[in-house]
């Protein structure tokens, strides 16, 4: 009988664990409630809410793609290209199309420009690291290329999804959670999300058991790639305007520091989008709590890097604890109950 | 197994005067081997002497240069991984066919999981996966605490069991297992012998490569003796001792001027841990 009190016990630290971000989360947010007096409020939550959704789907993107076992460092500049592409479309050069088209042309040029990688990666077995980096380089230059200064007046319907309200909810916030959970559930309740896990915790396996590398690694691509120009979408409606430094800067990093300090692993096949949510909702957080304290922002990118290192060190810590819970389960009873 | 009523005389696998070679090696000249239904053969040989390249071969890893392969008394081509497992031809690595981040349940059905629903709003049986990976496992005897377990945490029996219920599940005729023993603890090689059995008592075929005569002398019915890319041996167990067969692998070591000096010699001919029937 202490078998059973043991793994009880186990399963209670084995949650405690697993749902670690959450409880950082909590931690930080009453840091700074108890520091700012403004930051416990419905308005501030709903803000914070806000500036976390079009960096959130460029944190969804790239965990999708580290998953699946690669990195992509042009999420952000697909994000940056496809706004601008479209944008110039829209309301430079065929302004006679209906202000909706450029809604779904975003996501479907960020998709194509997805898909570059991904055929790269897939078919022409070039390193992710060496293929997105080239794609970064052009793709951020070709945003350059189109416009030096910025497009500002913006059609309404390609402000709406990123800047509108519904019943005074920013339409950005269910938009990000929508997102997420359907990549939540694709990831782990379909054939294809269970594909991507194996190819990114194990490609040779994954091809011993007739799963294709190359589609494979071409449709993660894709995939990140439309996630990345929904999330220019989203950046179009928050700035409502379209700059060429739109989505650039440290945002690709800030995109990897969310998926890792969401529980994601670089080595492949590990993470989940409810992890890479709460790193979202964390760096939300930290961003809105640091720009009411009205420090230096060299200071507040300067802080981002440290909480990155910290938040690193304490998943190190947390994956071995989880190891170590895991691998001590007593063996229970399938057998014997056989 | 209803199809196979009108088929079941001739072997199962029939290769004739397979040829291959890497650049100028000639690895394999001319293999010519059968293997029947249900039979458990252990192929055995030297380093190098090309049980690998043929075992790639049959599994649709590597392709042949010269020679044919027969599947059922049919001619095949047998081109690619899949292909080998659409014919039922399975084969179990030493631990390259697990991803160790997914639980065991999922491993078993990886590539090949049942789904629920329609059309592009399938999504997996996951209840299903779970019972069915319970009863392969029950009827495997191997006693992992759950199916929802990670992979990682199974140990290298436990791993080929993973693997071997796939072949189960899936109804494979023949089951190539690639040194099912060499990185196994003592419990680990009585675990797996018993899976090859349990494959016999399903009249599936199987197919070990092995260096440890000691292991599996028990459970084979039959070796091949494989001496420079031939195979210069065919004896059914009954015939012959464990001895006999360390001692034709030697004969065809010592033939062989052109092949490096085996350092696994000593571990070869230390006896097993088990006791013959």
């Amino acid at each position: 009988m202490t078998g059973t009190h043991r793994s009880m016990l186990q399963s209670m630290q084995l949650f405690i664990v697993q749902n670690l971000i959450w409880g950082i989360l909590t931690f930080t947010f009453l840091v700074f409630s108890v520091l700012l007096p403004n930051f416990f409020t419905l308005q501030n939550v709903h803000f914070i809410l806000y500036v976390a959704s079009a960096i959130g789907l460029l944190v969804f993107a790239e965990s999708f793609v580290l998953i699946g076992g690669s990195m992509d460092l042009s999420v952000g500049h697909i994000a940056g290209l496809s706004s601008m592409l479209v944008g110039a479309l829209t309301i430079q050069w065929l302004p006679f199309l209906p202000g909706w088209t450029g809604i779904i042309l975003i996501v479907v040029v960020g998709a194509l420009l997805g898909s570059v990688n991904g055929f790269f990666v897939g078919f022409m077995e070039i390193n992710p690291f060496l293929v997105t980096l080239s794609t970064f380089l052009m793709y951020n230059w070709l945003t350059y290329y189109i416009n030096r200064g910025a497009i500002s007046n913006v059609s309404r319907s390609l402000v709406f999804p990123g800047g509108g309200r519904i019943g005074g909810v920013f339409f950005a916030i269910p938009v990000m959670l929508a997102i997420c959970a359907l990549l939540g559930f694709v990831l782990t309740r379909t054939r294809f999300g269970g594909y991507v896990h194996a190819v990114g915790g194990n490609p040779e396996a994954a091809r011993t058991l007739g799963i294709s590398l190359p589609w494979m690694n071409f449709w993660v691509f894709t995939i990140a790639g439309a996630l990345a120009g929904l999330s220019g979408l989203l950046y179009v409606g928050y700035l409502a305007s379209i700059p060429s430094t739109i989505a650039g800067g440290d945002d690709i990093f800030l995109a990897f520091a969310g998926a890792i300090i969401g529980g994601v692993s670089l080595k492949g096949g590990e993470g989940s989008m409810t992890g890479a949510l709460g790193g979202v909702l964390l760096l939300g957080i930290i961003d809105t709590g640091t720009a009411m304290t009205l420090i230096n922002p060299a200071l507040r990118g300067f802080l981002n890097g440290l909480i990155l290192l910290l938040a690193i060190l304490i998943n190190k810590y947390r994956v071995e604890l989880r190891d170590r819970i895991l691998m001590s389960r007593p063996a229970a009873a399938l057998g014997a109950a056989a | 197994m209803s199809l196979s009523g009108v088929e079941q005389k001739g072997p199962l696998l029939a290769l004739k005067s397979i040829e291959k070679w890497f650049g100028e090696v000639h690895a394999l000249r001319g293999v010519t081997l059968e293997v029947n239904r249900g039979e458990v053969v252990g192929l055995i040989g030297d380093n190098g002497a090309g049980k690998s390249t043929l075992i790639k071969i049959i599994s649709g890893v590597l392709r042949r240069d010269r020679g044919q392969i027969f599947w059922k008394g049919e001619r095949v081509n047998l081109r690619s991984v899949p292909e080998a497992q659409s014919l039922g031809i399975e084969t179990v690595h030493q631990d390259r066919a697990v991803v160790g981040m997914m639980s065991v349940a999922r491993n078993i059905f990886l590539g090949r999981e049942p789904t629920s629903g329609f059309g592009p709003f399938r999504v997996l049986d996951r209840q299903r996966m779970a019972r069915d990976a319970e009863k392969l496992l029950r009827d495997l005897r191997l006693h992992i605490s759950s199916v929802d377990q990670e992979a990682r945490f199974c140990s290298g029996g436990e791993m080929q069991g993973v693997a071997i219920s796939r072949a189960m599940h899936f109804k494979a005729s023949l089951v190539i297992l690639d040194e099912p023993t060499t990185a196994l603890a003592v419990t680990g090689v009585q675990t797996v012998l018993s899976f090859i059995r349990r494959l016999k008592e399903d009249h599936i075929a199987c197919i070990f490569v092995t260096h440890n005569l000691h292991d599996v002398y028990a459970v084979a019915d039959r070796f091949l003796v494989m001496v420079r890319g031939t195979v210069a041996a065919s004896v059914r167990r009954d015939e012959v001792t464990v001895e006999d067969l360390v001692e034709l692998q030697l004969a065809g070591k010592a033939d062989s001027r052109e092949l490096p000096r085996d350092t696994r010699a000593a571990q070869r001919v230390a006896p097993g841990p088990h006791a013959d029937r």
